[in-house]
């Protein structure tokens, strides 16, 4: 039948052009779990692979990939054409990872904010709370309302982190902060995050922070919108998105990342293991925005400085429970707030 | 009269070349070779058994099970835009009692979670068919609104009663082996394209040889005549043929979990609800058009993460190429309709 022809037709034209033949050497995929467009989280893992394609001058591609059945298609795909090395950019990427790699001994997967090493998945951990907690102390000093604002995109442990971060680091500057968040369960809808964002300023919430990738396009439009609305950026340097209202941002700088696990690989002693960056080297850190330099407090410049150092050295734990909320609780040990 | 049958297929595959046509242009405006691109497009999807299995057949098969749905309840004179929520619900009790069996046989297993999901793909769309039975409601509004209640409770689900044991991401525990479908040998295809296959085959049946079929279509054409000369009870066919329309999109979240993401996620669906509409327009109601309606739109896709893959076409380009295909194909087919209505008229 008519049918059946159409499809041995379509078969034999896919088969006709031919796939070209597999370069030498290392080449490096990227999977988003979203678009590279959201200005944060996914635009810096792609700003990473041409970064890792300039520097390396290795081949590169990216897809993006947003439900489970088309992650791990993307996964297989790229390990069955031979890439060295795939970047799966969230913590969604794990389960399947681990089940391709077992297939697929020669390709590394480093899975971004992922649980755990298997086979030749590694996962790459970013502690983003650290950078964070600095914003939340120039946060904590700069709301006039006292009353400060998160809007994450789902409840993950990272994003709770940098939540925790972020409010300790404002009452570490100004105990009378009080802080309100909201989870938007989406990382896409920049309406949402509009609305979420404006019920907060209802709420009196003048200084925000947010982990929402696109969706936190829409706390940034909000706050434009409101005279006297800050927003600090996360997961990239987002000063550029609206120079007047963001003061700084916490940043991972996923390109320095990438770059550095790609030469590790493409060096061939690259080992599948926990890989950790947080303050300390400086690949997550607190950008400020060189428009705000004269408008800040002048001590808080060596205060960020000295608790970076304290974080760094370990004597500061940026997601300790803080203080006041322990009262009458015995001290835990390690807990520093 | 009767009309030629190659002209219902050669107009869309005519429309399909000059969507892609139009592609080509827009990709070399754009600055991407439109021969590296295309190729890979159709590399992607039809390129080796690989990847039309993998890529996209495994993508068909919920596509081809919600348009089945859909286009029972059409032929009754229903719409049934619920098809994603259906999908979900089907999906959140697949992952329910597949997590409960791992200590099952694997075909009895298998069996159990798909049973669960088509029965409870009916559930969710036995609210709206009796809200129309008894009060008249609109299903194409009921059903629709369902579909957002259907992603809150996944939401829900992967962060509640159904969060995996660590308690940290918003998704299921992995199925146990036994709860998995099989796949072909060196695919990622399950066998839940022989039940998709099965059930065009049982629906074409039913549609053409039975009177069950006839009488869905006299609904469908003329319900008030179906009522007054056949002595038919339409309302009660329109809410069978909703369950049914419902139980097939639940069999179809029921075998993406089975077969394809073996956990429940929030994002599971790419909107196979609402592409499976396009499908079935595109199929003109007939089951057998239905499926190489669903193999179309799920090459598509598969091409679509080639195309990004393989040509360094970026996401946001490929989902205006697919698009734009799509409009090709239906504006053809709608054309072609129109141009067969004047010639029998």
């Amino acid at each position: 039948m008519r049918p059946a022809r159409l499809l041995l037709g379509l078969l034999a034209l896919g088969a006709c052009t031919r796939a070209p033949a597999v370069p030498e050497g290392l080449r490096v995929g990227l999977i988003t779990p979203g678009s590279v467009t959201d200005a944060a989280w996914n635009s810096g893992a792609y700003h990473g692979l041409e970064e890792i394609h300039e520097s390396l001058g290795v081949p590169v591609s990216h897809v993006e990939a947003r439900t489970p059945a088309a992650q791990e298609e993307a996964l297989r795909a790229y390990a069955a054409q031979g890439y060295g090395l795939v970047f799966a950019h969230g913590y969604e990427f794990q389960d399947a990872a681990e089940r391709v790699s077992a297939e697929y001994p020669r390709t590394i997967f480093i899975v971004t904010s992922g649980a755990r090493t298997n086979h030749r998945v590694a996962p790459l951990i970013f502690r983003l709370e650290e950078a964070s907690y600095l914003a939340g102390m120039v946060a904590g000093r700069l709301t006039r309302s006292n009353v400060i604002g998160f809007v994450g995109g789902v409840e993950l442990p990272p994003v709770k982190a940098a939540y925790e971060g972020w409010v300790n680091g404002a009452t570490a500057v100004n105990p009378n902060v009080q802080s309100r968040s909201t989870y938007l369960n989406n990382w896409d809808d920049a309406a949402l995050g509009r609305e979420a964002a404006l019920a907060l300023i209802r709420v009196k919430v003048d200084v925000f922070h947010h982990n929402a990738d696109a969706a936190a396009l829409g706390v940034f439009q909000a706050a434009k919108e409101t005279p006297g609305v800050l927003v600090f950026g996360a997961n990239a340097d987002q000063s550029a998105l609206a120079p007047a209202i963001v003061p700084g941002s916490a940043m991972i700088d996923l390109p320095r990342a990438f770059l550095a696990i790609a030469r590790e690989v493409q060096k061939g002693h690259f080992m599948p293991r926990v890989i950790v960056f947080g303050l300390e080297g400086g690949v997550v850190r607190y950008e400020p925005n060189p428009a705000f330099t004269g408008t800040l407090p002048t001590d808080l410049g060596p205060r960020l400085q000295a608790a970076r150092d304290s974080i760094i050295a370990g004597t500061l734990r940026p997601t300790a429970r803080p203080r006041h909320r322990q009262a009458g609780a015995a001290p835990r040990a390690g807990a520093q707030g | 009269m009767k009309r030629p049958r190659v002209v219902p297929l050669l107009l869309p595959l005519a429309s399909l070349g000059a969507g892609l046509a139009v592609l080509a242009v827009f990709f070399s405006v754009l600055g991407y070779d439109p021969v590296l691109a295309l190729g890979a497009m159709v590399r992607g999807a039809f390129g080796s058994w690989y990847a039309f299995a993998s890529g996209t057949l495994v993508r068909a098969i919920p596509l081809m099970l919600i348009a089945l749905g859909f286009t029972v309840g059409l032929r009754a004179g229903v719409l049934n835009i619920g098809g994603e929520g259906q999908f979900y619900a089907g999906a959140v009790a697949a992952a329910w009692i597949g997590l409960k069996l791992g200590a099952w046989p694997g075909f009895a297993a298998t069996t159990a979670v798909l049973a669960v999901a088509v029965v409870a793909g009916a559930c969710w769309v036995a609210v709206p068919a009796w809200l129309r039975l008894r009060f008249g409601v609109l299903e194409v509004i009921s059903t629709l609104l369902l579909n957002f209640v259907a992603e809150a409770l996944v939401s829900y689900m992967v962060q509640g009663p159904l969060q995996e044991s660590q308690h940290i991401y918003p998704q299921s525990d992995q199925l146990p082996l036994a709860a998995r479908m099989p796949v072909f040998p060196g695919t990622r295809l399950h066998l839940g394209i022989l039940l998709a296959l099965s059930c065009s085959m049982i629906a074409w049946y039913v549609f053409r040889r039975t009177m069950t079929g006839f009488e869905l279509r006299a609904v469908g054409r003329g319900p008030r005549a179906a009522r007054v000369t056949g002595g038919l009870r339409v309302q009660r066919l329109g809410a069978m043929a909703l369950l049914v329309s419902g139980a097939l999109a639940g069999l179809a979240g029921g075998t993406e979990v089975s077969g394809v993401s073996y956990a429940l996620y929030p994002n599971l669906s790419p909107g196979y609800g609402f592409t499976a509409i396009a499908v079935a327009l595109l199929a003109r109601q007939s089951p057998m058009g239905i499926v190489l309606s669903a193999i179309l739109f799920g090459a598509l896709e598969a091409g679509a993460g080639a195309m990004q893959r393989d040509a360094g076409v970026p996401a946001v380009a490929v989902y205006v190429a697919e698009a734009v295909t799509i409009i090709a194909v239906l504006l053809a087919d709608a054309l072609s309709s129109r141009r067969r209505d004047m010639v029998t008229a």
